[in-house]
């Protein structure tokens, strides 16, 4: 039972950064438009 | 722009209720940008409809100054708070995307006469800040990260440098206030002045992207003019960005070498740490579109998803400036930055001039 003393063992997670989180999202998007699933994107 | 780590409990409600938090303020972000489409269109309609002389405001200047009367004007409830600081996620998704409208051959005639200017504005900004923050007696890790704000690319590089100079929390927000507020005021007066020295889109771009120090800033700065000259802007702001490894790892060995900060045992990695990594996101699309990988109409579709991007990211430039709180900073080192802005801000409309009469921009 974790207590103040003796916390739950935690997991060290590599979160990503917000410029690697941005081109990531930047490709899924290219992707999509590449393959229209995104079509004729309005301004 | 540094990668980052947490430790944190693996716990997936946690990370929905983080994700559910965002959800207002971009609701907020994307209310306002698509507020000022809309008053940008029915505002020149309404002009135009009554045969008045009214100037164009653009959607840019409306999402800005929507943003701003929001911010200072009202108070903004802490349920929109973190959703607003995901503007500069938008920001760097609007400029990989703006890849798409960039052919590599583009990017490397601008890109390359950029990083030229660059490296001289970044040689100018540095020993200009230092001069004047040693005249007005600032302490010295102060004068450090104003100088690099304003050589390189304002918040980013002063949270970067912060912790490679080991620097206190105070002076880091005391830089990061000059360089914001000296950018809000950039948005207003770069136009004008270009517009009263009949600059063309290229030129005034490449001005922007070399004055105005911080990205969002010199984004909006860009599109303020014109579609064309916030393209440029954002390759020269890119350019500009790229050098930041550089100039912060230049700073850390030298407080090192005084033994005031950490020792950089290796430099590589160091460099690739704080390269800013949206920039290869940048040029991959942009050699996507250089080999056809895209046709004319997706391309067009990826330049429209990228001005979305970039209208949230307006939206959030207004929304988190608040003069109030920048006025609470202290007035030496603003006065420092804003002598030191005019004077970059003059030295970076000399350079353009002197590259438009060289290259013919």
């Amino acid at each position: 039972m974790p207590t103040p003393q003796n916390p739950a063992p935690t997991t060290k997670a590599h979160s990503l950064s917000l410029d690697t989180w941005a081109v990531i999202v930047a490709l899924v998007l290219a992707l999509a438009v590449r393959f229209d699933v995104l079509k004729n994107v309005p301004w | 722009m540094a990668s980052s780590t947490s430790i944190s409990q693996v716990q997936p409600d946690n990370r929905l209720l983080t994700a559910l938090n965002i959800v207002p303020g971009i609701l907020l972000l994307a209310g306002i940008g698509y507020a000022a489409k809309i008053l940008e269109r029915s505002v020149n309609a309404y002009a135009k409809a009554h045969h008045w002389t009214f100037p164009n405001i653009e959607y840019v200047l409306w999402a800005i100054l929507i943003g701003l009367v929001i911010s200072n004007l009202l108070a903004v409830p802490k349920i929109f708070h973190a959703g607003i600081a995901t503007y500069e996620f938008w920001l760097k998704l609007g400029i990989v995307l703006l890849g798409a409208r960039f052919v590599l051959a583009d990017v490397l005639k601008l890109g390359g006469i950029s990083l030229a200017l660059v490296v001289i504005e970044i040689t100018l900004s540095l020993a200009l800040m230092t001069f004047l923050g040693k005249l007005f007696k600032l302490k010295p890790k102060l004068i450090s990260l104003l100088a690099i704000g304003s050589a390189v690319c304002g918040v980013s590089a002063i949270i970067a440098a912060k912790g490679a100079i080991d620097a206190d929390d105070e002076d880091s927000s005391f830089a990061i206030a000059a360089i914001l507020a000296l950018g809000a005021l950039a948005l207003f007066t770069f136009p004008a002045i270009a517009h009263s020295l009949h600059m063309n889109e290229v030129s005034y771009g490449l001005w922007a992207g070399l004055g105005v120090d911080n990205t969002a800033e010199a984004t909006a700065a860009g599109a303020l003019y014109s579609d064309a000259a916030g393209k440029v802007a954002v390759l020269a702001k890119t350019a500009r960005n790229a050098m930041i490894g550089f100039v912060v790892l230049a700073y850390a060995i030298y407080w090192a070498s005084r033994g005031q900060a950490e020792t950089v045992s290796n430099k590589a990695a160091f460099l690739w740490k704080k390269f800013p990594k949206f920039i290869l996101g940048f040029l991959l699309i942009s050699l996507l579109v250089s080999f056809h990988t895209f046709s004319k109409g997706q391309v067009s579709s990826l330049g429209n998803l990228s001005k979305w991007a970039f209208l949230l990211t307006f939206a959030g430039v207004g929304l988190r400036t608040n003069f109030r709180e920048m006025s609470q900073q202290g007035l030496r080192p603003f006065i420092v930055g804003a002598l030191g802005e005019i004077l970059i801000a003059c030295l970076t409309l000399g350079l353009v001039i002197g590259a438009n009469r060289i290259w013919g921009l």
